[in-house]
């Protein structure tokens, strides 16, 4: 079982697809899950991710209004996404016949 | 890109492993964050991503290392450490000392509930003075004030207890009800007294110490409701307080019992002012509120009774502050002496590293050619300096543990909270609080002066041929050093002076070979007046008949033992309707003999005769030179009479004038005092003193003069037997003991400066061995080198003086409750004490400059 914020940024990620980094899933968190978190806990349950193998990063490219730094590009992994899948499920499942605003598909 | 970066991104490169940084900088940059924001998000990143394990390991090990070298270095330089670690011991140590002296007295809240708002009240006299109150004006504010929780009375109380084993006196209080409950204190065993209690005629009962209980009793919890026997009457105990409790209303007593007045009583007057009070205010009152309250109140009940009052206000101050009031001024003194001696300290310690430093420039170029980075080699500093600031903080330990029972030894018994005074956890605090400032300043200094960064000047060390790093900081240091000790020395040089002109002051009386104790005579064997004269009358003729003594006298108190019994003395011929201007006098109830035995002048008329001991109708006195003039400026005071203790007493006949004899202290202003045998005061004392002049040594009389008294009555207790010139002595304890502490601190901070001014010196001349010889080699004379090396210190030495003159200035003012006879900018004191730190800085100039003359020329050219 995912933590809420691991679902979130995995989410975040899977929705940005390609160009995964930091500025963008933060832009998606921020829009759609309404918080207002911070770089630094979106890189910290990154790395957590990681740890646990569910994402993997490699260096993107530098670009000039970055003042020339590297990205770091995360993608979410099969176990990441399987995880994910047993997560969601679940809180479907524990939703069946509540009015908490979840359908079962 | 040549901009330097804003500060996160430089704590975010500083802090992150730099793969992680790249990509938060980056973000961060890309969403073009500021200010607020910027420094939010830089923090949280630091926080969450921050490079941890690795570099705390890191850290750890090189912790380790850097402390395993620092040790070696000391351990190499022994006699450097010893001296180093002696040096911060004693100044760390008698810092802690002395604050945990301060600490318990001026500090810490009185160990009672809510103790800030337990207040004195006293009536204030038209000079200021706090005054003593009279049971119904107690009763009066008490009921009057809106302020005040509750309140309660309290008189002094020495009662004898008789029950068991020996007879003793003992330190006690007669209180209120309420007192306890005032205080914020309840009796661990038993009961508070109650209100019925405190009424004239009712069962007199007490409370007692843990103390008393435990050395008397045996600690026997069936104590409770037992009667002891209180100078032969049976009082039952009603309860034991706890072992912690410590009264600070009156230091050392060891049992309470009811005051039981009524305002119909004739000692329960208004002008009947020997009684204290103290009042707990109500919760949120503040002493300003409750003062201009009492204020109202008082002139209130003296507008209704002017007669009755001298004293045109009164005076409400929270407890702590009156009972240390006057111990206060000689514990700031001291604190701030003690700080000034280890800023001392610390000053020569940075001046001991930065001096050392210099001589391992070489070992640091070697370390950077090797790869060492700046902020290791400054943790290394850093880490030496800790190592000596806790060995030093150790060495303090082990002083302040033993010098701090040393000081309670000395420290006057009436002291409040003598009791609490031990090296607690605030102490030692303070000693780590110590060691940490220590550690900063001694490790931090280098970084002030050079960085020890261009490796071909490091390697190059020693043959510099000018100038070294620090050296501005170090004459700094020295310059603080002898400043500081300038100070130390003109207080204790006042000190000292006040001391010496005190011992120096006609006390009136002559104190050697005069043996003092206190006795007396109460219980059921004495039931009237006369029994109790015809037991002084035995006591002095079995004394007399003692070997070795020359004459005997009995009196109610002693000149300098710390009793203050004064009564109004009013003359017939001059009536005086206001009160406040009636003068007070000593009161001294005599023998005859008395005045010939303390060989007191007799400077009109005579003295006493033996008859006239015995005489009781025909009312005579003899009064003091000062009272005299007070009240017959230009007359004689002969064949005049007087009136004491109110308008209900009889006139009496002056007979004789007296020399002033010192009674409060040495140094007394109040010399006003008058004489009347014994039989002819209207009331006999509890305690009387007896005074002995011996042939020899009088404390080799002292065991059989208490083997001729106890075979009178071996009931009655015999206490504080002693030479009259230790009396006199402990009259000044409290100075000398400042003295004391301050000239050591002085003695310290002088020894310091000087080794201080020493090792600057010192260490100049040996760098500049070869621009010394070079000169010697161009032609200049021993002279200009004696000069070139005492005259820079010479320079420290003035200025230093100079700066320490202010500081002096300063210091004393605060010094100025402690002096006397001489002014806290007393030229004498300053000029010697100048002139010795002055000669002393000369002389530790000389020996680097001796050293200096016997440089060889040709060693300016000879490279190792």
């Amino acid at each position: 079982m995912l933590g809420e914020l691991e679902q979130i940024v995995l989410l975040a990620v899977l929705r940005v697809g390609e160009t995964a980094y930091g500025v963008p899933v933060h832009e998606e968190i921020v829009r759609l899950a309404r918080r207002d978190l911070t770089l630094g806990t979106v890189y910290k349950t990154l790395s957590r991710l990681e740890e646990k193998g569910f994402v993997r990063s490699y260096e993107g490219d530098p670009t000039p209004q970055r003042g020339g730094r590297r990205t770091r590009c995360f993608a979410v992994t099969t176990a990441g996404r399987k995880s994910l899948e047993s997560s969601l499920a679940t809180l479907r499942r524990m939703a069946v016949g509540l009015d908490v605003g979840l359908e079962p598909t | 890109m040549s901009r330097p970066e804003p500060l996160p991104f430089r704590l975010l490169e500083r802090f992150l492993p730099s793969s992680t940084a790249d990509a938060v900088v980056g973000d961060l940059i890309e969403r073009q964050l500021t200010g607020m924001r910027l420094w939010r998000e830089t923090l949280v990143a630091i926080w969450h991503l921050r490079d941890r394990a690795p570099k705390e390991v890191e850290l750890m090990s090189s912790f380790l290392s850097d402390l395993r070298l620092a040790a070696r270095l000391l351990a190499r330089a022994p006699t450097y450490t010893a001296a180093a670690v002696l040096t911060l011991g004693i100044a760390i140590g008698a810092t802690a000392a002395i604050f945990s002296v301060a600490n318990p007295v001026l500090i810490q809240p009185l160990p009672y509930h809510n103790a800030d708002r337990v207040m004195v009240v006293w009536e204030r006299d038209r000079d200021g003075s706090r005054s003593t109150v009279g049971f119904t004006t107690i009763r009066d504010y008490a009921a009057h004030s809106t302020t005040f929780e509750s309140s309660a009375a309290l008189g002094d109380w020495q009662p004898t207890v008789s029950e068991g084993t020996e007879p003793e006196r003992l330190q006690g209080l007669r209180v209120s009800s309420t007192y306890f409950h005032t205080l914020g204190v309840q009796p661990m065993l038993g009961r508070d007294f109650r209100a019925d209690e405190d009424v004239p005629g009712a069962q007199r009962v007490v409370i007692i110490a843990y103390a008393l209980w435990q050395r008397r009793f045996g600690g026997d919890p069936s104590i409770i409701g037992k009667p002891i026997s209180i100078g032969g009457t049976p009082m039952p105990v009603v309860g034991v307080m706890p072992k912690d409790f410590d009264d600070v209303t009156a230091p050392g007593a060891q049992i309470w019992r009811v005051l039981g007045y009524a305002v119909t009583d004739p000692y329960a007057c208004r002008t009947c002012r020997h009684l204290r009070m103290i009042a707990r205010l109500k919760p949120g009152v503040t002493v300003e509120r409750a003062q201009s309250e009492l204020t109202k109140v008082h002139k209130a009940i003296a507008a209704e009774h002017p007669e009755d009052y001298a004293s045109p206000d009164a005076l409400v101050a929270p407890l702590q502050r009156e009972v240390t009031l006057q111990y206060r001024p000689a514990l700031l003194a001291l604190g701030t002496a003690v700080a000034l001696m280890l800023i001392i300290a610390i000053a020569n310690m940075t001046n001991l590293q930065l001096a050392r430093l210099v001589r391992r420039e070489e070992e640091f170029a070697i370390r950077t050619a090797l790869g060492a980075s700046a902020p290791r080699l400054a943790r290394q500093l850093l880490t030496e300096a800790m190592l000596i600031g806790v060995l030093g903080g150790v060495a303090g330990l082990a002083v302040a543990w033993a010098a701090i029972p040393a000081l309670v030894r000395q420290l006057p018994p009436q002291l409040p909270r003598l009791g609490a005074i031990h090296l607690d956890l605030a102490a030692l605090g303070v000693i780590g609080a110590i060691v940490v400032v220590l550690t900063v300043v001694v490790g931090l200094a280098p970084r002030r002066g050079r960085r020890v960064s261009n490796i071909a000047d490091g390697l190059r060390a020693g043959r510099r041929l000018t100038g070294t790093p620090h050296s501005a900081v170090r004459a700094g240091l020295v310059v603080a050093e002898l400043a500081f000790a300038l100070m130390l020395l003109v207080g204790a040089g006042l000190l000292a002076r006040s001391v010496i002109r005190l011992l120096d002051v006609d006390k009136g009386f002559d104190a050697s070979n005069l043996l003092t104790l206190e006795f007396n005579a109460v219980g059921p064997r004495y039931p009237a007046n006369e029994d109790v004269f015809a037991y002084h009358d035995k006591v002095r003729d079995a004394v007399r008949a003692l070997p070795g003594v020359l004459s005997v006298g009995v009196v109610n108190q002693l000149p300098l033992g710390g009793n203050l019994d004064m009564y109004g003395v009013e003359a017939q011929d001059k009536p005086e309707s206001d009160p406040a201007k009636v003068p007070s006098g000593d009161r001294y109830v005599v023998s005859a003999d008395y005045l010939s035995t303390m060989r007191i002048r007799i400077v009109a008329g005579r003295a006493f005769t033996p008859a006239e001991e015995r005489d009781t109708v025909n009312r005579i006195a003899l009064v003091s030179q000062a009272l005299a003039t007070r009240l017959w400026p230009g007359e004689s005071a002969i064949g005049k009479r007087i009136r004491m203790g109110g308008p209900e007493r009889p006139f009496r006949t002056i007979i004789g004038v007296t020399g002033n004899v010192h009674h409060a202290g040495l140094d007394a202003t109040q010399l006003k005092q008058f004489y009347v045998p014994e039989r002819q005061w209207f009331f006999s004392d509890d305690t009387e003193m007896l005074v002995v002049r011996t042939q020899g040594n009088p404390t080799a009389l002292a065991g059989a003069v208490r083997r001729a008294i106890q075979q009178i009555d071996p009931a009655q207790p015999i206490v504080k037997i002693a030479a009259m010139e230790e009396v006199v002595a402990a009259s000044t304890a409290q100075r000398r003991l400042a003295l004391t502490l301050f000239t050591c601190f002085a003695l310290a901070a002088l020894l310091l400066a000087v080794a201080g001014i020493y090792g600057v010196l010192a260490g100049n001349v040996a760098e500049r061995t070869r621009e010394i010889g070079l000169r010697a080699a161009l032609g200049a004379t021993p002279g200009n080198i004696l000069r070139l090396v005492v005259g820079q210190g010479a320079r420290m030495a003035v200025i230093g003086l100079g700066v320490g003159l202010f500081g002096a200035f300063a210091l004393t003012r605060s010094l100025r409750a402690l002096l006397f006879g001489v002014g806290p900018n007393d030229p004498t004191t300053i000029v010697v004490a100048t002139g010795v730190l002055l000669a002393a800085a000369l002389a530790a100039c000389l020996v680097p400059a001796l050293r200096a003359l016997r440089v060889d020329p040709s060693q300016a050219f000879r490279s190792d």
